[in-house]
């Protein structure tokens, strides 16, 4: 049911890429306006969605150990949260970019980057739906019996769509930069976004990389370990700190950072695919 | 930044490359690039495994230079300690000043100094007093009045604790850094596996064993799984923890929930499984049977020792297939033993040599228990690099500094001429909504 619902929720995204690109190339407000609201809509049923899938591994886990008392209701719920395996991830991400789009970066979101949002969140749940990957809920193994699972994986992947936002407006940039058009954004205001998006990703990812480690303290008994998504996210780390920095740098403002920022975002889709598929280690649960 | 040297020594530009951003981003790059070899190359293999894969001369290259091991080898500890010092640097030349600067708050002489952004000519016979203190009180809670011989200032700021953030931020990693260096020196780490019943007084340090200053037992070990042969739901040691031979304390030892007595902390990081007893099979070699028992280990003839066979291990649940047990075969005492696995639920499963086929009766297994022990001073200085993240990166990025002063002139007829003034050197786009907002809430009370 729920798997039907999101790939409702994704045609409904890819209809809101189309309407966004369409609304930018007529440069028609009203229809800037119809898609907005759509992806509002998408974002509702979304939500919803995985609120649904959120009650279903919950009442599976009261199903197999039911709770005593108010407190341990509580952790279960907190426990339960839909983020503990990869086709839960892959629907979060889905929903965190126009999460974020819509709730941080209202402004800034309609034409080609309200597209690119659209376009991202639409492949993501495709991927969910077509790629193959296990839907099924199942219940948690000890490792993800923690309270910082929730905190962990909502940082992470929030600051991963914030990275797709800037990755996409570098995109825009260096379009811009090549071939200079009218209907894009002029470029300091492209660069101002690129920033403002990678603060909120490095601040975010920040705290999902410290969460990680105080969770990996109290379950391994390592704060780090060489783990090769704990390497390639320090990696990414150091990829937007390079940035933060080097925009201070004389003769590395402009296009260098919008590269740093596409590059900074190839890191991110490695340490959440390529980690998962090509290197094993502790976070191997994903696949 | 931009600094003017009177006199170039060699010192300052020593000092100066030490501070110098251009160094910071360089060495971010370098560590993201040895960061990647770690994963690319295989980490912490003998060094066959890299003479096998890479070649003789890749092979004995990577190892020979310290690629099996990068995270601890000079590729990347050289960098880190030059950017912690980097770093340190940074913080010693700016730091006194965003101190000096936070503590300093908005002098009228520098409030006179910043930008016109609006001005306004009061009506006669209206007092501007109340609207500017409404409209400052409504925009930023807290300003201050001051009151110069021919004008009167009203003077508000937001971020100026703004200049702290970066260095907070830097001051947590060198605080992490140092973290990981104190566990590394002053840190004890090692394992111990014990069966369900055991006691011991010591456990395993880099293939060493060293005495844990107490005892430990383990009175039960638990694995409880969702469903059989499915994911697993809980692994769970109950310890008893003793001192002199006398009881000293109990506790409980879970995954995510480690247990620490005397300094020393227990993690339930994984478990094991042996056999309780001998093996029961049944052998076939054409139209022959035997059954067997197979203690661990152990040679036993078959068939009046036309082969032999020993047990090696046993698995509780081989890649998902159910019990196994990994067995040894020697024809007539010579030659190398053949190692196959043998399914207890899926008899039919897997190659087994020379004809024989092994099926056993049933698996008897026994887990035990296996613990990460370890003491980390280091982990507290982490943790407060951590929590110092948080403030450092809310003043660096989310409190701009803003600056503001309102301006009070009489003119002879007695009229108030009233003037904004302000400045945001980083934060364009929130200064611009305040200063909108601003102007129009003031407007407002030149109308009426």
């Amino acid at each position: 049911m729920i798997h039907q619902i999101l790939g409702a929720v994704m045609l409904l995204y890819l209809g809101v890429a189309v309407l966004f690109l369409m609304a930018e190339l007529w440069s028609s407000p009203r229809l800037q306006e119809v898609a907005r609201r759509l992806l509002w809509a998408g974002l509702g049923v979304h939500t919803a969605a995985l609120l649904g899938r959120w009650t279903g591994s919950y009442q599976l886990a009261v199903a197999n150990l039911p709770p005593a008392g108010f407190f341990d209701n509580l952790r279960l719920v907190i426990l339960h949260a839909p983020l503990s395996n990869f086709y839960e991830s892959l629907v979060f991400f889905a929903w965190s970019l126009p999460a974020l789009g819509l709730f941080a970066f209202r402004r800034y979101l309609q034409g080609y980057l309200g597209a690119v949002v659209a376009t991202l969140a639409c492949l993501l749940l495709a991927y969910a739906s077509f790629g193959g990957v296990d839907s099924r809920i199942k219940p948690l193994m000890p490792a993800l019996k923690s309270n910082w699972l929730l905190i962990h994986v909502v940082t992470a992947f929030l600051g991963y769509a914030a990275f797709a936002l800037a990755f996409g407006t570098a995109v825009l940039y260096l379009v811009q930069d090549r071939r200079p058009r009218a209907s894009l954004p002029p470029l300091p205001q492209l660069d101002r976004l690129i920033y403002r998006a990678t603060v909120l990703g490095f601040l975010l990812l920040t705290l999902g990389i410290l969460t990680g480690a105080v969770w990996a303290e109290s379950a391994w008994g390592h704060y780090w370990s060489w783990d090769p998504k704990e390497t390639w996210s320090l990696i990414t780390w150091l990829i937007y700190a390079t940035m933060l920095h080097a925009r201070l740098l004389k003769g590395w403002q402009g296009r260098r950072i919008a590269w740093l920022a596409v590059l900074g975002f190839m890191a991110v889709l490695f340490t959440y695919f390529g980690v998962s598929f090509l290197l094993s280690g502790l976070h191997s649960y994903l696949t | 930044m931009a600094q003017k040297s009177v006199k170039p020594a060699p010192k300052s530009w020593f000092w100066g490359s030490l501070t110098s951003l251009r160094l910071t981003v360089f060495l971010l790059l370098v560590l993201a690039a040895v960061a990647v070899i770690g994963t690319v190359v295989p980490q912490d293999q003998p060094p066959g495994q890299y003479y096998m894969r890479y070649g003789e001369v890749l092979g004995g290259l990577l190892y020979g230079w310290g690629f099996s091991r990068v995270y601890y080898s000079p590729w990347f500890l050289l960098p880190v300690g030059l950017l912690a010092l980097n770093i340190f640097s940074c913080v010693v030349q700016g730091l006194p000043q965003a101190i000096r600067r936070s503590l300093q708050p908005l002098t009228p002489d520098a409030a006179l100094a910043l930008p016109e952004r609006g001005k306004f000519n009061w009506p006669a016979a209206v007092d501007p007093h109340e609207r500017i203190n409404s409209v400052l009180r409504r925009e930023f809670v807290s300003f201050r009045q001051e009151a110069l011989p021919s004008q009167e200032l009203y003077l508000a700021e937001r971020g100026r604790f703004r200049p702290l953030g970066p260095y907070l931020v830097h001051l947590a990693l060198l605080l992490i850094l140092a973290g990981g260096l104190i566990g590394k020196f002053w840190g004890l780490e090692g394992t111990l596996p014990l069966d369900q019943g055991e006691t011991a007084q010591a456990f395993q340090v880099g293939g060493q064993s060293r005495p844990l200053g107490f005892e430990v037992r383990l009175n039960q070990f638990q694995v409880q799984f969702y469903e059989k042969g499915g994911i697993p739901k809980e692994f769970r040691s109950d310890l008893t923890f003793l001192q002199n031979g006398q009881e000293a304390a109990r506790a409980t030892c879970r995954v995510n929930d480690p247990v620490t007595f005397q300094g020393l902390t227990f993690y339930q990081s994984s478990y094991g499984s042996k056999p309780a007893g001998p093996l029961r099979l049944t052998v076939r070699h054409g139209d022959r049977n035997q059954t067997v028992e197979l203690p661990m280990r152990q040679m036993v003839d078959l068939f009046g020792g036309e082969v032999q066979v020993m047990l090696v291990r046993v698995d509780g649940n081989l890649q998902g297939f159910g019990p196994a047990a990994q067995l040894a075969m020697r024809a007539g005492g010579l030659g190398h033993p053949q190692i196959f696995w043998v399914l207890k639920d899926h008899p039919e499963m897997g190659e087994q040599p020379q004809g024989y086929r092994f099926t056993p009766e049933s698996i008897p297994l026994q887990f035990y228990s296996v613990f990460q022990v370890k003491r980390d001073p280091g982990v507290w200085w982490v943790y407060a690099g951590f929590i110092l993240f948080l403030p450092g990166f809310y003043l660096a990025f989310f409190r701009p500094a803003q600056r503001w002063a309102v301006v009070l002139e009489k003119d002879q007829k007695g009229r108030f001429k009233v003037r904004l003034l302000g400045a945001s050197p980083r934060n364009r786009e929130d200064f611009a909504a305040s200063l909108e907002r601003l102007l129009e809430e003031l407007k407002k009370g030149t109308s009426s």
